[in-house]
């Protein structure tokens, strides 16, 4: 099988404490740490399993700065053959569907069998780039995948639904699969490892390496414009139940039932 | 998985061992778990069980307290053996998430909390600290600890050091956001090479500052930088031997009275492994008011709080009582008001354990340093 | 122009809430688009569903047809073009679900329009319409505008709108499928049910998490109630699994499990560092506790300061009360 897997490096803001900066377009994030986007790690994890079992190859794709490249050379080191990462200031990584023109075109004059992304970035969520991807790509795909099998020529996949539902569907190859949290258990790289995945090939590339034109991708060539990013009104302290216990208990039911928390 | 064969026995001298028993015997965990060091010892010696012993959920149970190692009569070390079978494990890739995430932590963040190294100085906020500058003089670089660092119940453990310090006008400097995981916990967990790793950065970073001494918070970083850092320049203290020195050349004033009867827990990475017992002692037998009192299980004897070893980690699947809750047990039942200890594990553990027995009322857990402070600031 | 069609979602024989907020959401921007809102349904023997949904819409267009029976992205895709394509809407809404992120992309890929998924919030400001996202684990909103030109595809988040009540009465127009023939690349096989009595937390979505505040094991049918009435499921901080209440494989923190819910309610939970660090990611934390200094509020949504054994039963109640 010859996959390639598309990884992201974004920030932990779980607990951080979010600030915007002057353009209000981007956060400040000085104070962040990074990693591989978690549904990515999985994607990683699935494609270094199949290749276990049905042999085959694994091309890492990422488009990010040099910060990426050792969130890219911890994949390698699980079970990976090379890397192309796509650093180009002109390229708009907030556009989904320009990012995935970009994975497109690293991918398109390649032979492949299945390309894999995470079903969702946690700094976006968007939810997009990879089943955009496969429309680009023309094949078939199926996102939020929760199981994979191979078949001759196709695969068979589960696919995780609201309210612990799962569906299966059957989908030829080449296809591209977006990968949901839970599919399996990632491993550890241990630095021996990582150490040896220094040798394996990392390309670094512009737009120009991938005939692109630059409008294709930029900001001004996005159909959508990001106007500004501001705090919402209650997120960062907890909103505080007021009253008896019972008001409380009144409050905070009606919310969660009405105010669709659940 | 690749298990280096040959190196393993010899590595460890595992035919050395005569199977006297002597480790599992004062092990303290076997009164919980069914951990048997002397039998994976044995085991060992045929290389073709390495694999399927490494998967063992016991060897995860040590918490290298080293009552094994000063036990045996051999000068064997039979928890190498143990983090020797979950270095295989590691290397294999398969482990848990827990110590996955751990691991990978250290290696991005410089700490195994998945916290941002941005934010390592945050609890020393409020505080002037002084920060050292590599190439300039210090006499005393103080090495915080990534757990007292980011775990806001240990902050106040580096504060009140901190408050005491200044009080009593000490030479010292913090080494601010490049501090990084002096990684005695990596060790433990079985990532050899991500040890070997910390242990070159580190050894390159605690040399850049002109140090005469490095001060470490935690047990675990002393023991380490002692033990496991050859090429580190200086001398390396705990915490504990800087306030027993303050004290004894009266560079700290204690004013204030302190009525309390205190037990003081040997951390077993303080006493157990280092042999370092009189001074906490000493310290607290300075505070006016203060009853010491002893444990009977004390000193080399201590009974292992189960915080080290990678337990923070890992849970064992024994459901029977944990050590530290029968540490704080007999701490009240020899009628101790405070329970004092030395080490952020020993700290977290027991004060879990306080409240699983529900002796919050009744009983205290206090680091050190926030029992001198209350007298000395 | 100035239409708006609504992708309605439905599944095993219940057209899915999301649907008629989607509408709700249409008819607010409805009049400054100045047009219409249709409701668009695909399926097979979904009449009951067509009335519902002319309840919220203008009108609804729909298929009937055993090609629908069951979901497909790939079949979804080419009606939604197709109907694109003849009625010309000038915003197009599909749920930001399982079912309508797997066709969403493509489809905007496809016809090239201006996208933005994952939608909080609608307006309509400065003459142009304005969907709002939210960034960085839900800590940061982002306004946006569409450059393009239409149709403008959004897809929208579930529990974003409110429904509301029906208070229209549209036309509902039976049409026939544009797609003709199955598709061969991409079959639906089947449905599976999660298993009962498997606990994996970390793929729960509503956590009902209890600490050392319970007291007593005899304390956890309250908590049991309460998981029954929102379909959560039970799991606990380290003194919970310490006390035997419930087992290791429950454990929530750095030494057990990690969790990323939609839903997490910690109850009688003081929130310990190692405690936090597995579920902090929580879409959702609902804290109660009577320690107003708790850890655990500073990472809670919402904070209820008071007496668990006081606050748990009312809740399951009016939440039994609430969903019927």
């Amino acid at each position: 099988m010859k996959m390639f897997v598309c990884i992201k490096r974004v920030p932990d803001t779980s607990e951080a404490d979010v600030k915007i900066d002057q353009t209000a377009k981007n956060v400040d994030s000085s104070r962040f740490s990074f990693g591989i986007n978690d549904a990515d790690n999985y994607a990683v994890e699935e494609a270094v399993l199949i290749k276990e079992a049905k042999g085959g190859e694994i091309t890492y794709l990422c488009l990010g700065p040099k910060d990426a490249d050792i969130v890219i050379r911890m994949a390698l080191a699980k079970g990976g053959e090379r890397a192309a990462r796509v650093e180009d200031p002109r390229i708009n990584y907030r556009d989904p569907l320009q990012v995935a023109k970009v994975l497109a075109a690293l991918i398109k004059k390649e032979k492949f069998d299945l390309v894999m992304t995470g079903c969702m970035s946690s700094d976006d969520s968007n939810m997009s780039v990879g089943v955009a991807l496969a429309e680009e790509l023309g094949v078939p795909h199926a996102a939020m995948v929760k199981k994979v099998e191979i078949l001759d020529g196709a695969l068979k996949v589960q696919r995780e639904l609201e309210g612990g539902l799962s569906e299966v569907v059957e989908i030829s190859l080449p296809a591209v699969l977006t990968i949901q949290t839970g599919i399996n258990v990632p491993r550890y790289a241990p630095i021996r490892g990582i150490r040896e995945a220094q040798k394996k090939e990392l390309k670094v590339l512009k737009l120009e390496d991938l005939e692109l034109s630059e409008n294709e991708v930029n900001e001004a060539g996005s159909q959508v414009e990001l106007l500004k990013f501001y705090i919402p009104e209650v997120v960062s302290n907890a909103e505080i139940i007021e009253g008896a216990p019972e008001e409380k208990a009144e409050v905070m039911a009606l919310k969660l039932v009405k105010g669709g928390l659940l | 998985m690749n298990a280096e064969i040959q190196s393993f026995m010899e590595k460890h001298d595992l035919l050395g061992c005569i199977q006297c028993g002597r480790c599992t015997g004062g092990c303290p965990v076997t009164v919980r778990t069914n951990l048997n060091v002397r039998r994976f010892v044995y085991d060992s010696i045929d290389e073709s069980m390495l694999d399927e012993l490494a998967k063992l959920s016991d060897i995860w149970d040590c918490t290298t307290c080293n009552t094994c190692a000063v036990r045996c009569p051999k000068g064997l070390k039979p928890l190498e053996v143990l983090i020797g079978l979950r270095g295989l494990l590691v290397e294999s890739g398969i482990i848990q998430p827990t110590v996955r995430d751990a691991l990978e932590s250290v290696f991005q963040e410089g700490n195994p909390w998945k916290k941002p190294r941005a934010t390592r100085l945050d609890w020393a906020a409020e505080l002037e600290a002084k920060i050292a500058e590599p190439g300039e003089k210090v006499e005393n670089l103080l090495f915080v600890c990534c757990t007292i660092a980011y775990d806001p119940k240990l902050q106040g453990i580096a504060q009140n050091l901190v408050k005491i310090l200044h009080k009593a006008d000490v030479d010292y400097g913090l080494i601010g956001e490049a501090e990084t995981c002096c990684s005695s916990e990596v060790y433990n967990l079985g990532e050899a090479g991500l040890f070997e790793m910390m242990v070159e950065d580190n050894t390159e970073l605690l040399n850049s500052f002109e140090a005469k001494r490095i001060v470490t918070i935690s047990p675990h970083c002393y023991t380490t930088f002692k033990s496991q850092y050859p090429l580190v320049k200086a001398e390396i203290i705990h915490y504990t031997q800087l306030l027993a020195e303050l004290l004894e050349n009266n560079r700290l004033e204690l004013t204030n009275e302190l009525k309390s009867k205190i037990v003081f827990h040997d951390p077993c990475y303080l006493g157990k492994k280092n042999n370092i017992f009189a001074e906490p002692r000493y310290i607290l037998n300075q505070i006016p008011g203060v009853e010491v009192l002893e444990f009977e299980r004390k000193k080399e004897r201590s009974l292992c709080c189960e915080g080290g070893g990678g337990k923070m980690w890992v849970e064992t699947e024994s459901r029977k009582e944990r050590l530290a809750e029968t540490r704080v047990r007999d701490a009240r039942a020899i009628g101790a008001d405070v329970l004092a200890v030395a080490c952020p594990f020993c700290v977290l553990t027991m004060d879990d354990a306080l409240k699983a027995k529900g002796l919050e009322e009744e009983m205290k857990v206090a680091d050190i340093t926030e029992i001198l402070a209350k007298v000395a600031v | 122009m100035g239409d708006i069609f609504v992708l309605a979602e439905h599944r095993r024989g219940e057209l899915r809430e999301v649907s008629l907020e989607m509408l709700a959401a249409a008819s607010s921007v409805a009049s400054e688009l100045g047009g219409k809102v249709l409701a668009v349904l695909l399926g097979s023997g979904v009449d009951s569903f067509a009335e519902k949904l002319a309840g919220y819409s203008d009108s609804v267009l729909y298929v009937d047809d055993p090609l629908f029976a069951d979901y497909n992205s790939e079949k979804y895709q080419r009606v939604m073009s197709a109907l694109i394509s003849q009625y010309n809407p000038e915003l197009v809404m599909i749920a930001h679900t399982t079912q309508g992120v797997d066709m969403a992309p493509a489809l905007a890929v496809e016809l090239k329009t201006p996208y933005v998924p994952d939608v909080t919030g609608l307006r309509f400001e400065g003459g142009r319409l304005q969907p709002v996202k939210l960034y960085y684990q839900g800590k940061v909103n982002a306004d946006f505008a569409f450059k393009g030109k239409p149709p403008y595809l959004l897809t929208v988040r579930e529990s974003s709108f409110l429904a509301g009540e029906p208070s229209k009465q549209g036309t509902v127009e039976k049409i026939d499928s544009p797609l003709k023939e199955d598709i061969q690349y991409r079959k639906f096989v089947e449905y599976i049910e999660a298993a009962v009595g498997d606990v994996d937390i970390s793929q729960a979505e509503i956590l009902v998490a209890i600490g050392r505040g319970l007291k007593e094991e005899k304390n956890l049918p309250m908590i049991e109630d309460l998981a029954a009435a929102i379909n959560g499921v039970i799991a606990g901080s380290r003194a919970a699994t310490d006390a035997g209440w419930l087992t290791h494989d429950r454990q929530v923190g750095t030494s057990g499990k990690n969790v990323k819910p939609k839903v997490y309610i910690a109850i009688g939970i003081s929130g310990a560092f190692q405690h936090l660090a597995g579920m902090k990611a929580a879409k959702t934390i609902i804290a109660i506790n009577k320690d107003p200094n708790a850890p655990i509020f500073s990472v809670a949504d919402y904070a209820i300061v008071d007496d668990l054994f006081k606050v748990v039963p009312k809740l399951t109640e009016k939440l039994k009360e609430l969903r019927g």
